[in-house]
């Protein structure tokens, strides 16, 4: 809630606007964008704006639907019902953001057709009642469309429900200042790991599966935050993750090598 | 190989990202000025780091902003000093456009006030026609040799893109620009790369797997080690013998052949012909220039959902419902006063698939055969084999990926591109690029290889051979209908030992008819092109299974009820 600083986010486009818009008219909100670029922080910062309480689920492939809606467990003798995370945050008017949705399996999906739509309600067929969203119920959820690892797409049906926000890795000027707010360093290594990150963007097509998101750009700065030089904290923070593959970890060493300056910032241009 | 710290195929990536495309690096001779053949730039490893780095940065920009076009190069074919001229003039514009992705060691090329001059190649080329003075284009630029661009690389993300065409080794030349004979750029020629086609270890390479007669032949019965096969099919006992090769001279590569001997069938006499072939497998095929890494997303989406249905279990410690009649025993044995079991819950999981899969590409000489679409078929047919393993290994099945072409009966190779317990990693892609079509196409003995090699090392219930081949199964001694129905007769008797079999054939424009010949009842198709591939390769699988496992029981019943009568007669 809106105790303590509202979470950085800086942006880029009318996200915020047409977050807020389909908010408040009750509308679900699709949220899709590289692995990295921002899309949970973007939630968080938008939920304390609105001043509501965040249910987050984190979707793996054996999701099922009785995880989001609740089920019955024995106690003694007795069955009680236990509310799934999506039953809660329906029931208490939260904003309810499922991660990785397309990783949750299509049959899980479906339990939130009801939701997503004009009704607004939630059937749960265990307990045999219909409930009604609360006022200041949200749903938000959100996928990463290039997401490899991805077998499956979002259904038709789920994706109709929905408006969607497209979000990307932020410009570099923005990114530079993401970093530095966020890891704490200096404007000019920010600026370097930026340009390293979009240098190894360029790279989509040329083996690498996923690119250096903003979020490893982050990891490596704090790392450099806490003492390392920048090209160990790039290997570890960036090189390592993105690739198992030794000739391509051997090609984004060189990329590193050739990229980051130690210390002090890029030579003038002449 | 390309591990070593000089080695600048590592500086490979640093290209890609200045050019926005894949883009190789290798070699140019010790004191030769950088330049690109239009998919791979070639710098001087002599150079300090720094120094190479920005010498193919210089090229890399040039390649991405569209700089070496045929249009533009056209009128700098015959005019060196034109080519220095605009390269002082281009290169400084495409620097300057690429500032923010160059590594900061390349800014020290840049000159602010030279990249304004021009904001296309155009107008590069205007500038360096006109009267206008141009400065000498730094060292670190390279040349530009328009002889040596070969036209159209192809758009980003083209397999053919990344890919390294050594034009001297290609049987089809691609169009290339003129040049005078004796312009400055042509002595530099005699540094060209020695590893690539052209080069002399190419050309040693080209010998030993192009057209023509392999020396890596030999008869069977000489002292290498010895291995069993464990083929369970109960057609001819398949004995296994080794088989020492003559070493072929400059030979680099090492080659330690194994020979298995496999029966063939014999259509004629109606019977197999027992060891009749003699399958060599080599080592890996040395790696080329990597093939890029395909889309898979389509291909994913056909292939994910095979084999991995819902299943309940009841009884779990945890699951989505209460299993009702567990916990009424469990209650039962609470109020006898015995310990309750607490698995009373019933879950719904979604089954891994256990699978595992042989690609078999078809390397003989007919795959270099243009397709409909004029691209060889061989490289139709290995982007589709690459996709699917990266696909399948992606998707967490076990995956081999094998070549194969043959001389004679004598000695069919097969060459492993990735076995079974190999990573599926860039080096698997390079060797997938290494490959060069030669020779024939002893269709039948290559797939009873393979199917031994998945019975050894699949180590999984399902298993399935994908066979990727233009269908014309032709050989020395196996020709026409012996050849097909001996092709026919390899892929039933895999069937039979519950391997699924499906043959694809990609761009070659082989007739149904004969293709309904070779693969027989296995389940194949035609496409043509690996665009189509995500559309059939889903049905392909899903009945290549099926029917293998109705045939396998099939033959499980037969050989069970065989075995009742023998020990029936045997009691009687």
């Amino acid at each position: 809630m809106s105790t303590g600083t509202r979470p950085y986010y800086v942006p880029v486009g009318k996200e915020e606007l047409v977050f807020n818009a389909a908010y408040r008219q009750g509308l679900s909100i699709l949220l899709k964008g590289p692995t990295g670029c921002g899309k949970t922080r973007f939630v968080e910062a938008m939920a304390f704006d609105l001043d509501r309480p965040l249910v987050t689920v984190a979707c793996h492939d054996d999701l099922t639907t009785a995880d989001l809606v609740g089920r019955f467990l024995l106690h003694g003798g007795d069955t009680s019902w236990v509310d799934g995370p999506l039953t809660r945050a329906v029931r208490e008017g939260s904003i309810c953001y499922l991660d990785e949705i397309v990783e949750a399996r299509q049959d899980t999906t479906v339990v939130l057709h009801p939701l997503a739509d004009h009704r607004r309600q939630m059937p749960i067929d265990r307990l045999g009642v219909t409930l009604e969203a609360a006022p200041g119920f949200g749903l938000v959820v959100s996928y990463n469309p290039g997401y490899q690892s991805v077998l499956k797409d979002l259904k038709d049906s789920t994706r109709q429900r929905m408006v969607a926000i497209e979000l990307d890795f932020p410009p570099a000027d923005v990114e530079e200042k993401v970093v530095a707010h966020e890891a704490g360093v200096d404007a000019g290594t920010a600026a370097q790991l930026v340009r390293l990150g979009q240098a190894i963007r360029q790279l989509e097509t040329a083996g690498l599966r996923e690119v250096a998101s903003t979020r490893v750009l982050i990891a490596a700065a704090r790392l450099v935050t806490e003492g390392l030089n920048l090209h160990d904290a790039a290997r570890a923070a960036v090189a390592g993750p993105l690739t198992d593959d030794p000739l391509i970890t051997a090609g984004l060493h060189e990329m590193i090598d050739a990229y980051l300056v130690e210390p002090g910032g890029p030579p003038p241009v002449r | 190989m390309v591990r070593s710290a000089g080695n600048p195929a590592r500086l490979a990536l640093v290209a890609s990202a200045v050019a926005g495309r894949p883009v190789q690096v290798a070699a140019a001779g010790t004191g030769a000025l950088a330049w690109t053949d239009g998919a791979t730039v070639f710098v001087d490893t002599s150079l300090s780091t720094g120094d190479q780095i920005c010498a193919l940065a210089v090229q890399a920009a040039l390649l991405g902003a569209g700089s070496l076009e045929p249009e533009v190069l056209r009128p700098l074919g015959r005019r060196p000093s034109l080519a220095r001229r605009y390269l002082a003039v281009e290169g400084q514009r495409v620097l300057a456009r690429r500032r923010d992705l160059l590594p900061p060691a390349v800014w020290l090329l840049l000159d602010g006030t030279a990249a304004g001059r021009s904001s296309s190649p155009a107008e590069s080329l205007a500038v360096a026609l006109s009267r206008a003075a141009v400065g000498e284009p730094p060292e670190l630029f390279g040349v530009i040799g328009p002889r040596r661009v070969v036209v159209a690389p192809g758009p980003p993300g083209d397999a053919g893109a990344s890919r390294h065409v050594p034009w001297r080794s290609r049987g089809t030349q691609p169009a290339r620009l003129e040049e005078e004979e004796g312009a400055d750029v042509v002595a530099r020629d005699l540094f060209s790369s020695p590893v690539g086609g052209g080069g002399g270890l190419g050309r040693v390479l080209k010998k030993m797997f192009g057209d023509g007669r392999s020396s890596a032949s030999g008869p069977p019965g000489a002292d290498s080690p010895t291995r069993l096969s464990r083929r369970a099919a109960g057609v001819a006992r398949s004995v296994t013998v080794s088989s020492a090769v003559a070493a072929v001279p400059g030979d680099t590569t090492g080659w330690k052949p194994v020979g298995l001997q496999y029966p063939e069938w014999d259509a004629n006499r109606g019977c197999y012909r027992p060891d009749w072939c003699t399958v060599i497998e080599t080592d890996p095929p040395p790696a080329g220039v990597p093939l890029a890494l395909p889309d898979t997303h389509r291909l994913r989406q056909a292939l994910a959902r095979l084999g991995t249905e819902l299943e309940r279990r009841h009884r779990q410690l945890q699951g989505d419902d209460v299993d009702v009649d567990a916990a009424v025993e469990a209650r039962v044995q609470a109020l006898a006063e015995s310990t309750p079991d607490e698995a009373v819950y019933i879950e719904s999981v979604r089954q891994r698939r256990q699978l595992s899969v042989l690609v078999l590409l078809d390397v003989s000489g007919s795959a270099g055969l243009p397709s409909a679409s004029g691209a060889p078929v061989h490289e139709h047919q290995r982007a589709a084999a690459a996709a699917l393993a990266v696909t399948l290994a992606g998707s967490g099945d076990r995956v081999a990926l094998y070549s194969f072409r043959s001389q004679g009966r004598s000695a069919v190779h097969v060459l492993p591109v990735k076995r079974f317990a190999d990573d599926m990693d860039a080096l698997v892609l390079a060797r997938l690029g290494g490959l060069v079509p030669g020779a024939y196409t002893r269709l039948g003995a290559a797939v009873r290889h393979s199917a031994a090699v998945i019975e050894r090392d699949g180590g999984t219930a399902r298993r399935l051979l994908v066979v990727l081949s233009d269908g014309l199964a032709y050989d020395h001694g196996y020709e026409s209908a012996y050849g097909e129905a001996d092709a026919r007769r390899a892929l039933a008797e895999a069937r039979r030992q519950g391997i699924g079999c499906m043959c694809v054939s990609v761009g070659a424009g082989t007739d149904a008819e004969t293709l309904r010949r070779v693969f027989g009842t296995s389940a194949y198709a035609s496409i043509p092109d690996g665009e189509h591939l995500p559309a059939v390769v889903g049905p392909l699988v899903r009945s290549a299974l099926r029917s293998a496992e109705l045939r396998r029981r099939a033959w499980q019943r037969r050989a069970r009820t065989a075995e009742r009568h023998f020990i029936e007669r045997r009691t009687a």
